[in-house]
């Protein structure tokens, strides 16, 4: 009885609560003496928060000898600290310190490859085992992941962009001191153990989402080969050989360089008190000194110019993607894209579902996007299956004529209020989860500088007249700028 | 008062950094924590005129109403000629125009008011959704009545759904990993509804007329539970609801046709598919359970500590320990009219492929042997109870749990006596448990990749029966 008196009273909490309130009134700022950045939202929905730490840090600012780092480097900062993940850091220090040792030799031989000497290699890979077998007599097994996992936490989780590197969690809201205790302790004291370990599963990683999977190698080779000159067209996994070189050196150097307060974004949404939350942040994060600001990239890809076809053989049927160089996120020329995304891609009514899926027949599924990062000058991308017996050259064609009839036929002033309203439904959803509003807020703080590009946007999509459009179009979607990337089926008749 | 005194010490902080300097970190092994005061959010259940239970939930955070009907439907319900026809005609429902209203027409007018509304059948469910701004509701609502109850069934549209599902079969071989999830199903369900997958003969035998017997038959109005969630007004809605589904009580449904449970046999087999990759791909297992055993709990601690976990067995050992998978697990899926299924799973290189078996055979056996540690009770069983609220942090997400848990026929208080079954677990239990659903000897083994480049023979786990990876297509 007791139970459901409660219930009914939840019932009538839930429905009385405040009336649909915007983003820009929902989200509080605080800045940070050292730099790092707080966005912070309460929605009590339920007693649950979500908290995400995103770095402004990913593989467009490794060099050519670390490419994979940032990811591999995002892996091992699951692994402890100088007090957690440890029974005895001080006995574990040493042990750790000859690993690297051997295992720097260890890389540098097998980099001599067919030069290298087997019994050398031998040697020191028996030495390596023996001397990480002696370090796992100190491990604490992924306790980061036990301590949130015991209190309830979910999602626990990271993830590496050619933009950025981003941990989360998402925690009952009683307990977002233990977030605040453990990434403190990360971001000052973490000890990157078991890396030579986990150097192997990241190669598995990448042998699973790249190498046995053709279409992403399609997408891998597509992208690479799209840019010449700029760091976003090397793999954000690293290619295999980078993998097999990468030291816990050379992480630490790159975590100690990036890892700063003051390129860090936070974003807590959920059951929260505001003013208690930022002194939460404040006791725990406040005294971490700042780093430098680390450089932009300069790298500019030349103007791409001729057309670019890239062939991939695979045990697979054909798919082809097709990509043209345009600007960065939040410059005038993207806003128009994001219309001529959502007018070709978007939905069932996109020119590209009518016209290739229902009318024509000769794709099953086709979609645009922007890629492969968003804070340097990126690609547009039309992504499509064809249905056989159509082959990639059909798709190729039907795409393409799509694209000149932007150029000389003005869009419909329906077509464009279609875009609007969908933009007002999305503003209002994406506020619906703790997770998916605060992944928003630092990816958009982190790669235009204001989280406010989710508010704005909607303004300046309306802005965009169909003079625009057919401008951009003309601008961009020349043959000179476009790469094809297809897969050919192997031992198929072509 | 924990509260006050954070406040102050923030008030100072600004100022002077006075807190920051005389602060000490917590230690996240010790830290203790204020009380949380969760309660399991009820949805409130109404019943229609015509009979039909909706649940509700009010929230007007976001001024957005979604609705979900559950639908007495499923692919098991399909004759295996025509496998495949139940994923059709939930497709085609949506895109194939429904109460006259031309597929362009509606396409049109739901993506002008960013309205959606769609529908699909799995094995065991039917589903048509709807989400809206509030703004638009009812006239969404209108639409998505059409498409529940009076889809058209154009004879483009079906002709085209069935040219996509060709085509997804002829590209069912491409990815390795499809290859492994779909043999691993055909193998534990063989000679059942739920091992039959769709062909290009059973695509092409499908007709526009079985898609309308197959609405009409299942698709009745005593055979839905709804579930709604947002900002609604709530006499308004039922008055829309009832305007919408009528007063006339549509009883007397025949019952659902009576398919058998898959055969509880246990027998090994080894399945290979040769793929000319890198990486291996590995899936073992058998049938599990349904929800009606009282062994669920238990299974779920056990499904968390061998392998439903970063730090399960399977995780620990495979990945974190000997580097040789990226992703390795194991899962109970607890069936719910039909009995369940235990997969492991891993991708593993050529190289390790034997080895990576042999370890997560030998794995899973351990458990059959010796009981788990206390502290692998004790971290599962915090994390189930402590995580719990997770499965309540939407209003959408609370209304169709309710109208699933009625849907599958779940007992009274179920979520609200779960923490307290978890909580009773023994470690005797999860022994039993394992002992009970776990026959490693019995795994139904899916092995694709390169044979030649296997560290040994699959013929050390058994007869290997090679699959024939060839897609012929007809015609």
């Amino acid at each position: 009885m007791k139970r459901t008196m409660l219930a009914v009273a939840l019932l009538a909490t839930i429905a009385t609560c405040t009336h649909a309130a915007t983003l820009e009134q929902k989200v509080v700022e605080h800045t940070l003496k050292n730099g790092m950045k707080l966005l912070l939202v309460e929605r009590h929905t339920s007693p649950t928060v979500s908290a995400w730490i995103r770095f402004r840090v990913g593989s467009v600012d490794e060099r050519s000898d670390e490419r994979g780092i940032a990811h591999l480097l995002e892996h091992m900062l699951f692994k402890g600290t100088t007090t957690l993940g440890t029974k005895d850091y001080a006995a574990e220090k040493p042990v750790l310190d000859r690993i690297e040792e051997v295992a720097q030799a260890l890389t540098a031989e097998k980099a001599q490859r067919e030069k290298a000497d087997a019994g050398k290699i031998a040697g020191l890979e028996k030495q390596l085992a023996s001397l990480e077998a002696d370090a796992s007599r100190y491990v604490i097994k992924d306790e980061f992941f036990e301590l949130y996992s015991r209190n309830g936490g979910t999602g626990y989780n990271a993830f590496t962009s050619r933009d950025g590197t981003t941990y989360l969690i998402s925690l009952p809201s009683n307990k977002l001191e233990l977030w605040a205790a453990i990434e403190s302790d990360r971001l000052q004291n973490a000890v990157l153990r078991e890396f030579y370990t986990e150097r192997s599963v990241v190669m598995e990683e990448r042998r699973r989402s790249y190498d046995a999977d053709p279409e992403s190698k399609l997408w891998e080779t597509f992208v690479a080969s799209s840019f010449l000159a700029h760091a976003y067209g090397q793999p954000t996994i690293g290619w295999m050989s980078d993998i097999e070189n990468l030291t816990r050196s050379k992480a630490e150097q790159f975590f100690h360089s990036y890892y700063a307060p003051n390129n860090a974004i936070v974003a807590i949404v959920g059951d929260i008190d505001t003013t208690a939350t930022i002194a939460l942040v404040e006791r725990y994060f406040g005294a971490i000194k700042p780093g430098k600001q680390p450089p932009p990239v300069t790298t500019l890809e030349p103007a791409q110019a001729g057309e670019r076809r890239i062939e991939l053989l695979a045990d697979a049927e054909p798919t082809v993607i097709m990509g043209f160089h345009k600007p960065a996120i939040s410059t005038p020329d993207d806003y128009v894209f994001d219309v001529i995304n959502m007018i070709l891609g978007s939905g069932r009514t996109s020119r590209f579902y009518k016209k290739l899926v229902i009318e024509k027949q000769i794709a099953t599924d086709i979609g645009a996007f922007d890629a492969p990062g968003h804070r340097y000058p990126n690609l547009f991308v039309v992504s499509a299956n064809p249905r056989a017996p159509h082959t990639a050259a059909d798709v190729e064609a039907a795409v393409q004529a799509e694209l000149e009839l932007l150029k000389t036929t003005p869009v419909a002033a329906r077509d464009l209020q279609r875009i609007l309203n969908k933009m007002e439904y999305e503003e209002a959803r994406r506020m619906g989860t703790n997770g998916g509003l605060a992944r928003n807020l630092t990816e958009y703080e982190a790669t235009t500088g204001n989280w406010r590009y989710m508010t704005e946007q909607r303004s300046k999509i309306a802005g965009v007249t169909p003079d625009d459009i057919m401008r951009v179009a003309r601008t961009y979607f020349t043959r000179e700028n476009r790469t094809v990337g297809f897969i050919t089926k192997k031992g198929g008749d072509k | 008062m924990r509260r006050l005194i954070i406040s102050i010490c923030f008030l100072l902080s600004t100022i002077t950094a006075v807190c920051a300097a005389d602060f000490q970190p917590g230690n996240p092994r010790t830290m203790k924590f204020p009380e949380l005061n969760f309660q399991i959010p009820k949805a409130e259940r109404i019943v229609l005129e015509c009979g039909m239970p909706v649940y509700l939930l009010r929230d007007t955070e976001l001024p957005i109403i979604g609705v979900t009907a559950m639908v007495r439907a499923g692919s098991v319900y399909e004759p295996a000629a025509k496998s495949g026809l139940a994923g059709m005609a939930g497709s085609v429902m949506r895109s194939g125009g429904a109460g006259g209203m031309a597929p362009e027409a509606m396409d049109d007018e739901l993506e002008f008011m960013a309205s959606a509304v769609e529908s699909g059948i799995g094995s065991d469910m039917g589903t048509v959704s709807l989400t809206s701004l509030k703004k638009n509701f009812s006239r969404t609502l209108q639409i998505f009545r059409q498409v529940l109850l009076h889809p058209d069934f154009s004879e483009k549209r079906v002709e085209i759904a069935r040219r996509q599902a060709i085509e997804g079969l002829r590209r069912q071989n491409d990815d390795p990993k499809d290859i492994a999830g779909r043999e691993i199903h055909r193998a534990i369900y063989a000679g059942h509804p739920l091992g039959t997958v769709p062909t290009f003969e059973s695509v092409s035998a499908v007709t526009r007329q079985d898609m309308i017997d197959y609405h009409r038959s299942f698709y009745r109005l005593d055979r839905m539970i709804l579930a709604v969630s947002g900002d609604f007004d709530r006499s308004e809605l039922l008055k829309e609801l009832n305007a919408v589904f009528g007063a006339v009580k549509n009883s007397g449904a025949p019952d659902l046709p009576n398919i058998a449970q898959p055969k509880q046999q246990f027998q090994g087999e080894v399945l290979y598919g040769k793929k000319d990759v890198n990486q291996t791909v590995i899936r073992m297992g058998h049938l599990g359970l349904t929800k009606d055993s009282p062994d669920i709990y238990a299974v779920r601690l056990l499904d968390y500590i061998l392998g439903g976990s970063f730090t399960s067995r399977l995780t620990m050992e495979v990945r974190t320990n000997q580097g040789l998978a990226y992703s390795v697990g194991s899962h109970f899926d607890i069936g719910r009219r039909f009995t369940g299924s235990f997969i492991a799973e891993t991708e593993t290189k050529a190289e390790s492929t034997a080895k990576a078996i042999s370890l997560m055979k030998g794995i899973i056996t351990d458990l059959t042997k010796e009981p788990v540690s206390d502290a692998e009770l004790s971290a599962a069983r915090e994390y189930m109870i402590n995580s719990f609220m997770f499965g309540f942090t939407s209003p959408a997400s609370i209304v169709t749990q309710r109208a699933r848990l009625e849907y599958f026929g779940y007992p009274e208080g179920y979520l609200e006596q779960y923490r307290e079954n978890i909580a009773k677990v023994t470690k005797a239990d999860i022994l039993n448990a394992a002992r009970k659903y776990l026959h490693p000897d019995a795994f139904k083994l899916v092995v694709i990749g390169n044979g030649a480049k296997f560290d040994q023979p699959l013929s050390m786990f058994g007869t290997v029966r090679e699959l024939d990876l060839k897609t012929t297509v007809p015609k």
